[in-house]
């Protein structure tokens, strides 16, 4: 056995790990990165109407959108929901994580089922049954007005509201479950450490629990964000066809006028602002708790 | 600093009980050591004076003061974990330092306090350290640093010591004891190592089945057990079965005739003998009992050889001898014969089920 290589894999020069890791790499080349260098590319062409995308290179796309009130609108509105649904994801998930995290109950698998099913329904589906829900004749309204608490139906669909609800819905079961996960790595006895030591539960929170559970906040605050930030089916249903965020913008911009540079640019202006939030995000999180 | 009483604690979960009407009382500045076996609630017991189980009966008090529904952070109780359980992501000086700002010391007051409370368990110079940079041993004194520095009333220890190797358990052993004394802290330590127990505690508890067996101090313990699972947990103990036929009078299931102490109640029983109370050879005619017997098992255990003595079909106990090293010790096969007074018999009315 003294000569069997024990080499971990991943070293230098072991064809094993080659192995295993050209298959996702070529995948994430050709299904990712030339699209987007292409998508690039595309984005300094110039637009002609009648003639479509003509070969240029120009930055006109991003000027239009930087200048235009409308766009910067869109964009604006795009990540005030996003930051809107990770903060309230934050907030809600991590108490919820914290107990499945902790719990010593039998039914822990269960609950755990219960956190992952609303996965199993789609954003589309999802969001068409509540505007059946939350529609001005829908099931809430027709309850409330029948039962003469209010006279007129309460404007729940087609508002901000109604789309940061539906994306908070969307996306706490992977900032749960990515919270839960880091917390149950804490050993419980720091926690109760700092109790004896004379620590409150908030303030044990705040010194002890956040700061160790910091990795997985990041990962779920990126996590949601990216989502919410590029959300599509549920602000397209429940914000209705005057509420514009950057998702449906991209879908429109290139299916419906047919505008590949634009779209081109909207994409990276999405993508960019994105990832910048996200890496803000992380660095301020990060000084904040460490 | 000061006395700990426990009153009728106790503690269920729905029909089971863990821990059963526990009375006790810690005097200001005593080493107590909770000992038992894993599952015979001394920890449950521990982590309701520390505040993390809520007690279904009883109370606990420190001093005065009832501190029974108090929640953890208020009970003034430093806190040694088995995992340590240090913050790891703060250095040793944050810390130890930790417990003061909870207590809103001045930045003043907690610089010279987190130093000196270093110093006690010998880390000054590590303050800057985070807990991972840190071996076990220094890591467990870490956490000692830590508990000690807020001066707490009394100070719980939840086997502090087993996750340490066994040359280095020896010397932390002696160093808790040290720091104890030195503190004068009302000390409550769980554990299940009973050589740990004897070589700490001022007195110890004996648990079993969430109930106290007995308390006392190691003597007590030892030359006195209150029952046959004291006897047998509490050092070792070979055991002879049979009944008191009458007063001091001793007969086994394997037909021996006994002598044992006249106070033993009659009716079946259990006879426990400490294997270094035993007499082999020639100088075991002169005891009360004497019985020849047939050596079955030598273990040599370096210091020690344990003889292993088959008296009959049924009976047989264990010996333990100095090992001399002379060419006298027996070898299995011997025929030899075994001697203990009357006064080495401990004997326990055998519990009926």
């Amino acid at each position: 056995m003294a000569h069997v290589s024990q080499r971990p894999v991943g070293e230098p020069g072991n064809l094993t790990a080659a192995g295993l890791l050209v298959p996702a790499t070529i995948f994430v080349a050709i299904g990712l990165m030339v699209p987007i260098a292409i998508l690039f590319r595309y984005s300094l062409n110039a637009f002609v109407p009648g003639k479509l995308m003509v070969d240029a290179l120009t930055v006109a796309n991003y000027v239009k959108f930087f200048t235009d009130p409308f766009y910067l609108q869109v964009l604006w509105r795009t990540v005030r929901v996003a930051v809107a649904c990770t903060f309230f994801c934050l907030i809600f998930g991590f108490p919820l994580a914290y107990v499945l995290a902790r719990t010593q109950s039998r039914y822990k698998n269960l609950l755990v089922m219960a956190i992952v099913l609303p996965l199993f329904v789609g954003n589309a589906v999802r969001a068409a049954g509540w505007m059946v829900a939350f529609g001005s004749k829908g099931f809430v309204n027709a309850t409330l007005m029948g039962m003469g608490v209010i006279s007129t139906p309460i404007e729940i669909m087609y508002t901000e509201t109604a789309v940061v609800i539906g994306i908070i819905a969307v996306n706490m079961p992977f900032m749960v479950l990515t919270l839960q996960s880091v917390i149950e790595g804490i050993d419980r006895n720091v926690e109760e450490a700092a109790f004896s030591l004379g620590a409150p539960p908030m303030t044990m929170a705040m010194r002890v629990l956040f700061p160790l559970a910091l990795p997985g906040i990041l990962a779920g605050v990126i996590l949601t964000f990216i989502l919410a930030m590029n959300a599509y089916a549920t602000p397209v249903l429940l914000g209705g066809p005057k509420f514009q965020t950057m998702g449906p913008l991209v879908f429109s911009t290139f299916a419906q006028q047919n505008n590949w540079p634009f779209g081109g640019a909207v994409s990276f202006v999405l993508m960019t602002v994105t990832l910048i939030l996200t890496i803000a995000s992380t660095l301020l999180i990060r000084r904040r708790y460490a | 600093m000061a006395s700990l009483t426990l009153d009728g604690l106790t503690k269920s979960y729905g029909d089971v009980a863990v821990v059963k009407s526990v009375s006790l009382e810690v005097r200001d500045g005593e080493f107590l050591v909770l000992l038992g076996p894993s599952g015979c609630g001394k920890t449950t017991t521990l982590r309701m004076i520390a505040g993390f189980v809520p007690p279904s009966g009883g109370s606990i008090r420190i001093g005065d003061q009832d501190i029974t529904r108090l929640p953890p952070w208020k009970r003034n109780a430093g806190l040694v974990f088995q995992s340590y359980a240090l913050f790891p992501h703060m250095t040793v000086a944050q810390n130890v330092a930790f417990g003061l700002e909870m207590r809103k010391a001045t930045r003043s007051e907690v610089g010279p306090r987190v130093a000196e409370a270093l110093r006690l368990v010998r880390l000054d110079g590590y303050g800057e350290r985070y807990p991972r940079q840190l071996s076990g041993g220094q890591q467990q004194r870490v956490a000692l640093a830590r508990a000690l520095v807020i001066r707490p009333d009394v100070l719980l220890l939840d086997e502090p010591l087993s996750n340490l190797d066994a040359k280095l358990r020896l010397q932390v052993r002696l160093e808790i004891r040290a720091l104890q004394q030195q503190t004068g802290l009302t000390t409550v330590m769980v554990t299940h190592d009973q050589e740990e127990a004897l070589t700490m505690a001022d007195r110890l508890v004996v648990m079993s089945d969430g109930a106290v067996r007995q308390v006392g101090t190691q003597s007590d313990l030892y030359e006195r057990p209150a029952d046959l699972f004291v006897a047998d947990f509490v050092g070792r103990s070979t055991m002879i079965a049979g009944t008191v036929t009458d007063p001091g009078a001793f007969r086994s299931d394997g037909g021996l005739v006994l002598t044992c102490p006249a106070a033993a109640q009659l009716g079946p029983a259990t006879l426990a003998l400490r294997p270094e109370r035993l007499t082999l050879g020639p100088a075991a005619r002169g005891l009360d009992n004497h019985v020849p017997g047939t050596v079955s098992f030598v273990s040599y255990l370096g210091a020690m050889l344990d003889v292993h003595v088959r008296l009959n079909g049924t009976d047989h106990v264990v010996v333990q001898i100095p090992n001399k090293a002379d060419g006298l010790a027996p070898a299995v096969g011997d025929t030899i014969e075994v001697g203990w007074p009357a006064s080495a018999c401990l004997v326990f009315p055998r519990e009926t089920a």
